[in-house]
């Protein structure tokens, strides 16, 4: 099975993308697609502050529980509060209306990050 | 244990010292002891003293014990309520179905099970007015710490005190205190007014810092709290839950908790179903739908099936300690299944209006009993200025001890609260035994 992996977004290694232009953060399609049916998801209030690959939230799917990671360092200026009323958007469309923060980052660590590429071969 | 018991083995543990050589030999192990390796401060060092002992001769000898107990009439509470148990509660709680299932909560062999469970969660929403309601927890003392380490997660705001009633039974608190410390929580207890919640006491130790506040109806004295809803908003103000104790005889005739601001209810549901022996108690555990992911214990909830059917199973389970380890709601892993199974059957077996009758005759028969003590000289009942369910307290003017020694004698079991208070409860199981009682203490508080 292939997975969706779009370019100019960067990766963690475990599995959360971010948007370098809009700040957005979300999971990807393989994460959404190994997580199954999400139930849940349990997001920090604007105006927090995340650090890179500090606790992002928690993702609640049927079969498990799963510790969401921030991929750089920021603060959160906008949650998108749809997922709590209808979390099933985070497995139909991962990388669009599935999204879950957007952030005021620090592009410096973006350098650490995986790029389409290096995520695909991770995965693959 | 003898030596033709250790060659023989047993059913229960059959295997003989050649058996167990050899297999230590087989993986290299000199001794049993070096195979599991157990620290030495941790090691059990003595006798168990037991010895081998055949089937007959452990039932003269059961028999023999069984004898010792008195036949003492009980007019005893404070926690452990006899209710008359239909015999229909024995005969299906015992069907092999349920008696012997290993574990209730595959939902593909068990739905029978778990629909009795998800039956009892429903009667306790309907009974206390709230949401949620777990399959149950090990008894009030353990829903109480749970509700506390609830309010230390839910609370918006850091804090670490929990306040009780200063008239708390001593066990609860002892559970409660073992409970939360682990979680940084310390508990203090607020004082009563006649039994009731001093509710001006309250307002003064009540802060930010108070994740909970719990009272209970009925009281440890027997006394009904009035004033709840006004507890309910001091807590409110303060962003501290407003935790209620209370059972589920008691709530069929109370307003609705969750009408009067309560967040958690808990209590002893096994005031139906089980008898008062042996102090085995049902955790019951009921909150606000709000807080459904941090309720601790499990949950059976109504879905269907691949066919469109109705199913149970269990539910939520991704909050339990099996699947989120560390960062699970609790460590509680089990539950009172079958327990809650007999509080169901019992309840079912009643109906709303039987449930109702009984509670009515325990707001009756206390008050009856009180007034005919009442006119007894040298006692005064109830102590407390206020209406009562099951039980109330008595002032006697003789020691209490020698009036509790006194109906001892004569048959009866009441309890010593203190230098001149007795305590008593009625319920059906003794009430036909009042008149009784009424004499025996005539004589006894001369």
């Amino acid at each position: 099975m292939s997975f969706d992996v779009p370019d100019g977004l960067y990766y963690l290694e475990s599995h959360e993308w971010i948007d370098p232009e809009s700040g957005r953060v979300g999971i990807t399609d393989f994460a959404q697609d190994e997580l199954g049916d999400v139930v849940f998801v349990e997001l920090p209030a604007e105006g927090d502050e995340l650090e890179r690959e500090g606790e992002l939230g928690v993702i609640e799917s049927i079969k498990a529980v799963s510790d969401l990671y921030s991929p750089v360092g920021g603060t959160v200026t906008g949650v998108n509060e749809t997922l709590f009323d209808r979390p099933e958007l985070v497995n139909d469309d991962p990388f669009g209306e599935g999204w879950m923060l957007e952030l005021e980052f620090d592009e410096d660590d973006l350098d650490d990050l995986l790029d389409a590429e290096a995520y695909r071969e991770q995965i693959g | 244990m003898s030596s033709r018991n250790e060659d023989r083995g047993s059913p229960f543990a059959p295997h003989t010292t050649d058996e167990t050589a050899a297999m230590l030999e087989a993986i290299g192990a000199e001794t049993v002891e070096a195979l599991f390796d157990i620290p030495d401060p941790v090691r059990f060092d003595g006798e168990f003293d037991i010895d081998p002992r055949g089937e007959r001769e452990i039932r003269t000898e059961l028999r023999h014990l069984l004898g010792r107990n008195d036949d003492l009439v009980e007019f005893l509470g404070r926690g452990h309520y006899d209710h008359y148990v239909p015999s229909l509660v024995d005969h299906l709680a015992d069907r092999s179905e349920f008696l012997t299932s290993y574990t209730q909560y595959q939902p593909e062999i068990t739905q029978g099970f778990l629909q009795v469970l998800f039956e009892y969660q429903s009667m306790l929403v309907e009974l206390t007015g709230l949401e949620i309601a777990n399959c149950s927890m090990y008894d009030a003392a353990t829903a109480l710490g749970e509700a506390a380490t609830l309010a230390a997660r839910v609370r918006e705001t850091d804090g670490h005190r929990v306040l009780v009633p200063d008239l708390l039974r001593e066990e609860r608190r002892s559970v409660l205190e073992n409970y939360v410390a682990g979680a940084g929580l310390t508990v203090e207890s607020y004082p009563s007014d006649d039994a009731n919640a001093d509710l001006d006491a309250l307002d003064e130790t009540i802060d930010e810092d108070c994740v909970m506040v719990y009272a209970e109806s009925p009281t440890v004295r027997g006394t009904i709290e009035e004033r709840l809803g006004e507890i309910g908003e001091s807590a409110d103000e303060n962003d501290a839950l407003f935790v209620l104790g209370s059972d589920p005889v008691a709530l069929s005739v109370l307003e609705a908790p969750g009408e009067i601001g309560a967040d958690v209810v808990i209590g002893d549901a096994a005031t139906l179903g089980l008898g008062a022996s042996y102090g085995m108690g049902l955790g019951l555990f009921a909150t606000r739908e709000e807080f459904v992911r941090q309720v601790p214990g499990r949950l059976v909830g109504a879905s269907t099936d691949a066919h469109g059917k109705r199913a149970y199973t269990l539910t939520l389970q991704t909050r339990e300690q099996h699947i989120r380890r560390e960062r699970a709601t609790s460590n509680i892993c089990t539950n009172q299944a079958w327990v809650a199974l007999r509080t169901a059957i019992h309840a079912a077996t009643l109906g709303p209006s039987g449930l109702v009758d009984l509670a009515r005759d325990c707001l009756e028969w206390p008050a009856d009993l009180a007034d005919r003590l009442d006119a007894i000289d040298g006692v005064r009942a109830p102590v407390h200025d206020r209406h009562h369910f099951r039980e109330f307290v008595a002032r006697t003017d003789q020691p209490a001890p020698a009036v509790v020694g006194d109906l001892e004698s004569k048959g009866f079991a009441v309890h010593a609260v203190d230098d001149h208070l007795v305590q008593l409860c009625v319920t059906e199981t003794n009430a036909d035994r009042v008149d009784a009682l009424v004499t025996a203490f005539r004589e006894a508080a001369r």
